[in-house]
């Protein structure tokens, strides 16, 4: 009936096939030319392809929380400023902004005759019940807090007046905000996407069936949102700079989560950009000489570490966290995923505006580490193997994650140093529920996204005490030190950029040496264009900055290459219908 | 005669291929040149910093941290054959248990709830539970009271409901759990429990895995409870189960053996899906399953990090298949 | 007849009933914060005290339950007035109201998200399905036909490898060699058109499909040999009868029942539990959505996915069991 022989046939043939089919690489293909590449003339038309691993959660301005999400919305909303390309904050829907009151309050000057992708025209009213809308007590907005300095907030808020008083009307394109404190990042905070301008059909309360409709560069077509599939935005032709936007329609393929997906789409020219490419296409993208010009590493938008609670033993004896953050090898982990990943030693990362390039931070040093152990009360010896801290270290995170792999490297350093690590692995939602919460997890890894490019977003929520909650703190290590506080405090209302700067280096080395967190690495994304996508650039703080890029292609010229089958079943059942 | 000497054949090879496992298993680790859970940043790494494929010190290659695929591999087999042996334990017994009781007591007289009582419970429930207490009990007394005034004037329908026996029970815990999320029952179980560990990874492929058993059992049984020496000890006032265990159980052994080895290839299946989906046992311990999901996205670039575990799972759960292919043949039984 | 059928029909109805209230309960047990998720791992906490208040979560448990089995199934009016709040998640069928409340994450009715992704899990289905039919009747057959000889050796060996392959190996090998290598069908994905649905569809399909075709292959394989050895068989034969005739018309009418069967269960199991190939295949069906909502921590999208996942199976095993019955009269279950 079976002969072993047939078995064994049918397994090697299987094998032999993997390995063949593995084996055999295709080369990378070219890159589509542009059709006049010397010419720097934009051309308007055309509609850009992109992709996203990421899913957009929402198109309504106060609701969103992360950073792509945040960058659409910028594109169909316009604000009363916005981020420049080198991370300052520039006048966007206003054509001037004044701060008066000795910095209590800003006066937004707004352009004229803008109008909304309805057809309204856009005036301050608007701009007030825009901000009301986003702060509303109804409203589900993550990101309400920022803007805790606008006076009457507490009482909006908690439902104790049915305005905000701080936001005034002073005529038909005036606006004033007063502040109860001064606030060196409310400017900041108000070009991120929670206060952008929406359409009077939006109304003046939270409904979640908003359809979205603002004032920015693209808009949203019926339809053009399918869900957890794909995302169309379409050219406003009414935009109020005039020219822009160039594209016709910019577009995502949404959840594509798979990066060899990608890589295919991007080689077919059916996406036009790709940035989550597998760690081989990376370097062979990088390595190929024709796709020079045309590959580009993004500007760092946070860091990573390891968070280790002050309150659970052994991390509440400081000489062991200084141990951890020097045992463990920074160049191995970024070794694991090279071309995308930075080294971090310290809170703010490199490219942020407040990085401080003269202080190391923390560094890997082995025989330092064992000192610090052994000065903790836990001599490690690695010739034998004993000492160390006798119980395991439990260490939560979540799949599916870069730590996954990451935490691996770091398992074997700290078991140098008498430390066993034990990975906890759950989901995301179990790992927010253990990690915001009081005593429920003992290290695990973190990191920060900017809200928006300032040192203090950096340092304040992670490891000011203020931000310790018994539920919902993300202060994850529960570290409390009160000179770092009182320097924190200072430097929000200082004016003086130069003091500044100086108080929040002042606060990095402490960080640093105390280490409540180990800082790792910082993730890039790498980016591939293809030639004829022009003016791509990358933006400090937002994902797709789009709306000055053109497209320089002739109709039709890129060679879809469609597979033949395809085409005819599509032609054939295209007829039926 | 003839079809003893093909099932030897199909036995043979599936015996040879356990066989083969079970001393990769046992002796891999010990031939292997690297340790499975250190990385080797220096001999593992290529120069375009990528995991080196197989060569003379990595035999399988290197894995995305540079650890040594060989001994990885041979670590796993471990893993897999001893969970894929003890959660088949687990589920036989539980299944051989419920399909052997379900299939005896199939058809029996069993009780009558009628639906008043039922409903009246149901709602109870769901009224205590939303904190209204008062209503639960008013809920009961509703139902009891309908009953009684069914039966005492005699109004049919009143009194009227389903017939339920263990057989019925046993069968409708045996659709829910079919019925059920899988993930949603794997998750919560490892989340209840603060790691996942080889034996809460038993214990859930166990409680799961021993449906299709009881139903395969309880056919066996019911076949079994009509033979004549079942009958005559029934006759002779035997009590139930003894006759179980002293008459149903060795004629139903065959069949159970069988599925005992198809469930060991299903179990290592099941444990290598999990391991895919991440909800298998934690890191670093290498299971197969494991393996594959930190190859899967790097396997355009280095497919030995898949086509190693890949080829172990097939040829692993191919080999108990046709064991059990072998037993079906050997011991002449029919589905 | 008709007692038996409404009593297995009250049976199943029993059964979803308890996998809905455990799945309710066993997701409340999970330690997880549904309000942080919604709000993001970067938000105060006075913001997501205010969401867990919007979203009604800090009530307790058994209110919850007792809410939400009462909203489940109710009476209202046949046209539901977009601007009812009351009935905004509800969807009608006739007076009969399903309302399985908000999703936290994407904030639409749920049913609305399930009326999306069940018909692509059913076609899923429904293809992965006739091409286990096809496939296990057209080798089943050819083995059958050519029992003892070297082919059936063969396709018995192929079974067997077949159903020794997991799912997500069968659909990586077939996504790289037809969509990277051979670029014959798309990488994955739903399409735009419907020829590009079309051909979206095969590779999945084709991948669920092949590893029921194994099973299916034996069972036909099985059931026709004995069907063959039979005496009335062999007497059509020895009458002049064809092969292809004695095979189809009293082999496989044998066969079919249980293939059927099989058929019928697999459909209904595949309908939501598809996850690993619509993960792999990028394709929106029940399968992606119940796994997102279950790592979101999506309540009612996971009460609304286990609930018709489970209703699937239940009555795809309803319908199999009575059908069975009545297509085949020797049964009487």
């Amino acid at each position: 009936m079976l002969s072993a022989r047939a078995i064994e046939r049918t397994l090697v043939a299987l094998a032999t096939s993997l390995v063949v089919l593995g084996g055999c690489n295709a080369a990378l293909e070219a890159p589509f030319a542009a059709a006049h590449p010397d010419d720097e003339t934009p051309r308007r038309g055309g509609t850009l392809h992109l992709a996203s691993i990421a899913d957009i959660a929402t198109l309504d301005p106060p609701i969103a929380s992360d950073m792509f999400t945040s960058s659409v919305i910028r594109l169909v909303y316009a604000g009363l400023v916005d981020f420049d390309r080198n991370g300052n904050v520039v006048p966007d829907l206003a054509s001037r902004v004044d701060e008066v009151d000795d910095g209590l309050a800003y006066r937004f000057t707004l352009r004229q005759g803008v109008r909304f992708h309805d057809g309204a025209e856009l005036t301050a009213s608007d701009v007030k019940r825009s901000i009301e809308r986003a702060l509303s007590p109804t409203t589900p907005s993550p990101t309400a807090s920022f803007y805790q300095s606008i006076e009457g907030y507490d009482a909006y808020a908690s439902k104790k007046t049915p305005h905000l008083e701080g936001v005034e009307v002073e005529g038909r394109y005036l606006v004033l905000i007063r502040l109860h404190e001064r606030d060196s990042t409310f400017l900041p905070a108000l070009a991120m996407a929670a206060l952008r301008v929406t359409c009077p059909s939006a109304g003046e309360s939270y409904s979640p069936s908003l359809s979205a409709c603002g004032a920015g560069p693209f808009r949203v077509m019926p339809g053009g949102w399918e869900r957890g599939r794909t995302l169309t935005l379409v050219r406003n032709e009414s935009y109020f700079r005039p020219g822009l936007p160039y594209l016709d329609a910019v577009t995502w393929q949404l959840n594509a989560s798979n990066p060899a997906s990608q890589a295919f789409k991007f080689s077919r020219g059916e996406i036009d950009v790709v940035r989550d490419l597998s760690q081989t296409d990376t370097i062979r993208y990088e390595g190929d000489p024709r796709w020079k010009s045309f590959v580009a590493l993004e500007p760092v938008h946070g860091m990573q570490g390891d968070s280790m609670n002050t309150e659970i033993p052994p991390f509440d004896n400081v000489e062991v966290r200084r141990a951890v953050a020097a045992a463990i090898d920074r160049d191995h982990i970024v070794m694991l995923k090279s071309s995308n990943l930075t080294a971090v030693t310290k809170p703010v990362p490199p490219g942020m505006p407040g990085y401080d390039p003269h202080f190391e931070g923390q560094r890997y040093d082995y025989a330092a580490a064992l000192a610090h152990m052994k000065k903790a009360g836990y001599p490690f010896d690695p010739a034998t193997g004993q000492g160390g801290w006798p119980a395991p270290i439990v260490y939560d995170l979540a799949r599916p994650s870069l730590q996954e792999l990451t935490a691996m490297s770091m398992q074997q350093d700290l078991a140098k140093i008498g430390l066993r690590v034990q990975l906890r692995i759950s989901s995301l939602p179990t790992l927010y529920s253990l990690t915001h919460r009081r005593g429920k997890s003992q290290m695990s890894p973190q990191g920060w996204e900017e809200d928006f490019p300032d040192p203090s977003n950096f340092l304040e929520p992670l490891f000011s005490s203020k931000s310790i909650g018994e539920e919902d703190t993300l202060n994850y290590a529960f570290y409390r030190n009160a000179a770092v506080d009182d320097a924190l405090a200072r430097a929000r209302s200082e004016r003086d950029p130069a003091a500044r700067a100086r108080l929040y280096e002042q606060t990095e080395r402490v960080i640093c040496d105390e280490a409540p967190w180990a800082f790792e690495f910082a993730y890039r994304f790498f980016q591939a264009h293809q030639p004829y996508v022009r003016n791509l650039h990358g933006h400090p703080v937002w994902i797709a900055d789009v709306t000055d890029v053109w497209l320089d292609r002739e109709r039709d010229a890129v060679a879809r290459k469609e597979a033949p089958l395809l085409r005819a079943l599509s032609a054939g059942l295209g007829v039926a219908r | 005669m003839t079809s003893r000497w093909r099932g030897s054949r199909a036995a043979r090879a599936g015996l040879s291929i356990v066989v083969a496992l079970a001393v990769f298993a046992t002796i891999g680790p010990l031939v292997a040149p690297h340790d499975a859970f250190t990385s080797d940043f220096t001999n593992g790494v290529s120069p375009l910093h990528t995991p080196i494929g197989p060569s003379r010190h990595f035999w399988l290659g290197a894995d995305r941290i540079y650890r040594d695929e060989f001994a990885r591999l041979a670590v796993g087999a471990r893993l897999s054959l001893a969970i894929g042996m003890l959660a088949t334990l687990l589920a036989t017994a539980i299944g051989a248990t419920v399909g052997v009781v379900s299939g005896w007591f199939e058809g029996s007289e069993g009780t009558r709830i009628p639906w008043s009582i039922g409903i009246g419970s149901l709602g109870a429930v769901v009224l205590a539970l939303a904190g209204h207490g008062g209503w639960a009990v008013l809920a009961i007394a509703i139902g009891l009271a309908v009953r009684v005034t069914g039966e005492l004037a005699r109004i049919e329908p009143l009194k009227r409901g389903p017939r339920v026996n263990v057989d019925m029970l046993l069968m409708r815990m045996v659709d829910v759990g079919l019925a059920f999320p899988f993930l949603l029952l794997v998750m919560a179980i490892s989340a209840a429990l603060d790691h996942t560990t080889a034996t809460t990874v038993v214990l859930v492929l166990g409680a799961t895995g021993w449906l299709g058993t009881a139903r395969v059992l309880r056919a066996k049984t019911m076949q079994v409870r009509s033979l004549d020496f079942v009958l005559a000890a029934r006759a002779l006032g035997r009590s139930t189960p003894g006759i179980l265990l002293r008459h149903v159980l060795p004629n139903v052994s065959g069949v159970l053996a069988i599925a005992a080895t198809i469930s060991v290839a299903q179990m290592i299946l099941a444990e290598s899906i999990l391991g895919y989906l991440g909800v298998g046992i934690a890191p670093p311990a290498p299971t197969w399953g494991r393996m594959l999901y930190e190859g899967q996205d790097y396997y355009l670039a280095g497919p030995w990090l898949v086509a190693a575990p890949a080829t172990a799972i097939i040829a692993a759960v191919l080999g108990f298949h046709l064991l059990g292919e072998g037993l079906k043949d050997a011991l002449g039984a029919r589905d | 007849m008709i007692r038996r059928a409404l009593s297995r029909m009250a049976w199943a109805l029993a059964v979803v009933w308890a996998v809905v209230t455990i799945t309710f309960f066993v997701n409340e047990v999970i330690p997880s914060d549904p309000a942080r998720m919604v709000a993001g791992p970067q938000a105060r906490p006075q913001e997501v005290a205010r969401i867990r208040e919007q979203l009604g979560l800090d009530r307790p448990v058994a209110a919850r339950y007792a809410i939400f089995a009462v909203r489940l199934v109710h009476f209202g009016t046949s046209e539901i007035d977009p601007k009812d709040p009351k009935h905004a998640t509800c969807a009608a069928f006739g007076p009969v109201h399903v309302d399985l409340g908000r999703s936290y994450v994407q904030r639409r009715p749920v049913v609305t998200i399930l009326a999306e992704r069940l018909p692509r899990s059913a076609l899923l289905a429904a293809a992965a399905v006739a091409v286990q039919m096809i496939l296990g009747v057209a080798f089943g057959l050819f083995a059958a036909a050519r029992r003892e000889t070297v082919w059936d050796m063969a396709t018995v060996a192929a079974t067997l490898v077949g159903a020794s392959i997991p799912t997500f190996l069968t659909g990586l090998a077939l996504q790289y060699v037809f969509a990277y290598r051979l670029r014959w069908l798309p990488f994955d994905g739903y399409g735009k058109t419907t020829g590009a649905q079309v051909t979206a569809l095969v590779l999945p399909a084709v991948t669920l499909g092949l590893f029921g075709a194994a099973f299916a292959t034996r069972l036909v394989r099985d059931e026709v040999s004995a069907a063959l050895a039979l005496d009335h068989a062999r007497t059509a034969r020895a009458k002049g009868a064809s092969r292809l005739g004695v095979l189809v018309r009293h082999g496989l009418r044998n066969a079919l029942a249980p293939v059927v069967t099989v058929a019928g269960i697999d459909f209904g199991q595949l309908v939501g539990g598809a996850i690993v190939v619509e993960t792999l295949f990028r394709w929106p069906g029940l399968g992606l959505v119940s796994v997102s909502a279950l790592l979101d921590r999506d309540g009612p999208l996971i009460m609304g996915t286990v609930l018709v996942t489970s209703i699937a199976v239940v009555v795809a095993n309803l319908v199999v069991d009575l059908g069975y019955v009545w297509l085949d009269p020797r049964v009487r279950v």
